[in-house]
């Protein structure tokens, strides 16, 4: 699930929005959330859930509209090798293309991060709390 | 932070197996509506299947063939596409989704919006025709697409037409030039030089300026990427990966056109022509023009035609805003634009439907004066293509 700390000493009012009744929101599907002029993504990824700011900060592309698929990395890690990972769990923009991990928001090569909301399930119904 | 009396919707949506493509304007709809917005770089591609009508004897055989080639699932996709992307396809593994292809129908459904004024309809498939090495099978190419757009897109609101010409085959050129110069749709002539050899400026060429000039047709130089060829103007086959050809080739043809037609005088000799530059990004327009003035310092006897410096001609060359640079601060285009003496000749262009077409967000984030923003979306093509406002 994903979840943003909150700020430490931050009173802001936390609000719970609902997205939708948990039984309309099965796996492998996304639901785009406006509250106000504000724009969230909210994907349903095998039973996970996971919100992001909806615009993509190149132009302004929708992301709820984006596929989810893997991607190509290359690091310590592959010991410099190019893989293919995070199948499932990368976030395309419809736009030109940038990818965003959907567990953190965080763009693949850039240093950049999409805003993340915590999703919580209670009674059957699923929220986004702003 | 959340306010309580924000409204709330949720919809269900789908992935987009393509780009989202007109979904900015609606964005934007209320700020732009009002302004005369021009789009000076709109492609359809499926021109290719419809020339065939258009073409006679050997050459239809020729494209017959062409357009039983099934390239990325798609009969009859882009000559373009074949001859440019095959060594590079599948390098960004289906990222973004590719490109659907944009038909007549598309392009009005856009126009339908009646936020854009005028879409100016510009070559896809054939903007590589110059490296195609048969001048003849270039030239008939040109000659079919023109006659075929002609046709089919007059007499729609708000829709213009730019004809192509080979210029391996000048007087040809010229030729196709008398024939469409006239016809009200028909805006511009846009020279797809990438590949010809001697570059652009040479005399050999003049005859398309000539005939430009005699109709007072505005000449476009449209960028692409000039993957393939080895020669003018860009060596870029040394390049292993799409990313640097992509992002060089387009400048650089550009500026190596500019330096070509400029340091040739043809704007000397053809005082009344009007030049455009499209699809390579602005940032390199002050490096190309204050880059040929000190070296003019030196040089200037090797270009005794010239009656002023290089600068002072290429202010005068119109330009689009795509592939618009992402620069870090808001205020940074204005100040570009100051940098290469743009505010009159800068003109917002999307390259819609194409894979790197700017949403028109990537404009409007920038901030610019109220006059400054009017005409870079519209008052600016206007004059350059010889429009009448429509609001
Ligand atoms: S709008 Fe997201 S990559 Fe361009």
């Amino acid at each position: 699930m994903s979840s943003e700390k909150p700020r430490s000493g931050s009173r802001r009012p936390r609000r719970k929005i609902p997205v939708a009744r948990l039984s309309d929101f099965p796996a492998g599907t996304r639901m785009e959330v406006s509250v106000g002029s504000v724009q969230i993504a909210v994907f349903n990824v095998e039973g996970d859930f996971f919100a992001l700011f909806g615009r993509c900060p190149h132009q302004s592309a929708p992301l709820s509209r984006g596929r989810l698929q893997g991607t190509v990395i290359c690091n310590a890690d592959t010991c410099w090798e190019t893989e293919w990972a995070h199948e499932g769990e990368v976030l395309v923009c419809p736009g030109h293309g940038m990818e965003y991990d959907i567990r953190s928001g965080k763009a693949f090569g850039y240093d950049l991060r999409l805003r993340t909301y915590e999703v919580s399930v209670e009674d059957g119904q699923v929220f986004i709390v702003m | 932070m959340a306010n309580e009396g924000q409204p709330v919707t949720v919809q269900r949506v789908e992935p987009s197996l393509n780009p989202v493509q007109d979904e900015d304007l609606d964005q934007y709809g209320e700020e732009l509506s009002g302004l005369t917005i021009v789009d000076v770089d709109v492609h359809v591609d499926d021109t290719l299947m419809f020339m065939l009508d258009y073409m006679e004897g050997h050459f239809r055989k020729r494209m017959e063939t062409v357009l039983q080639a099934d390239f990325k699932g798609e009969p009859g996709n882009s000559l373009r596409n074949m001859i440019a992307h095959i060594a590079w396809l599948g390098s960004s593994y289906d990222k973004p989704p590719r490109a659907k292809l944009a038909t007549k129908e598309d392009l009005l459904a856009r126009m339908e919006k009646g936020i854009i004024d005028y879409s100016i309809l510009f070559p896809s498939e054939l903007l590589p025709i110059g490296y195609l090495p048969e001048p003849e099978w270039a030239a008939a190419l040109a000659t079919a697409y023109n006659q075929y757009m002609v046709d089919a897109y007059k007499n729609l609101e708000g829709v213009k037409i730019a004809i192509v010409v080979a210029p391996q085959q000048p007087a040809r050129a010229a030729l196709e030039i008398d024939r469409h110069a006239g016809h009200p749709d028909v805006v511009s002539v846009c020279i797809p030089d990438a590949g010809v050899n001697p570059p652009i400026g040479d005399e050999k060429y003049w005859p398309i300026f000539e005939a430009a000039a005699r109709h007072d047709l505005p000449i476009s130089f449209h960028g692409i990427e000039a993957l393939i060829h080895d020669n003018y103007p860009l060596r870029v086959a040394h390049f292993h990966t799409l990313m640097q050809v992509n992002s060089m080739g387009f400048p650089f043809t550009s500026m190596l056109q500019i330096m070509s037609v400029v340091c040739a005088g043809i704007p000397v000799r053809f005082p009344n022509l009007k030049f455009a530059i499209l699809e390579a990004g602005l940032t390199w327009m002050p490096f190309i023009m204050y880059r040929l003035d000190a070296a003019y310092l030196r040089y200037r006897t090797e270009l005794p035609a010239l009656e002023k410096k290089p600068s002072e001609y290429i202010r005068d060359w119109y330009i689009g805003t795509h592939e618009l640079e992402a620069l870090p601060r808001r205020g940074d285009l204005a100040k570009l634009i100051d940098l290469y003496q743009g505010r009159d000749t800068t003109m917002w262009a999307s390259d819609w439907p194409h894979l790197e077409r700017d949403l028109i967000a990537g404009f409007m984030r920038y901030e610019m004066d109220d006059a400054l923003r009017r005409k870079i979306l519209g008052e600016n093509a206007l004059r350059f293509f010889g429009l009448t406002a429509r609001k």
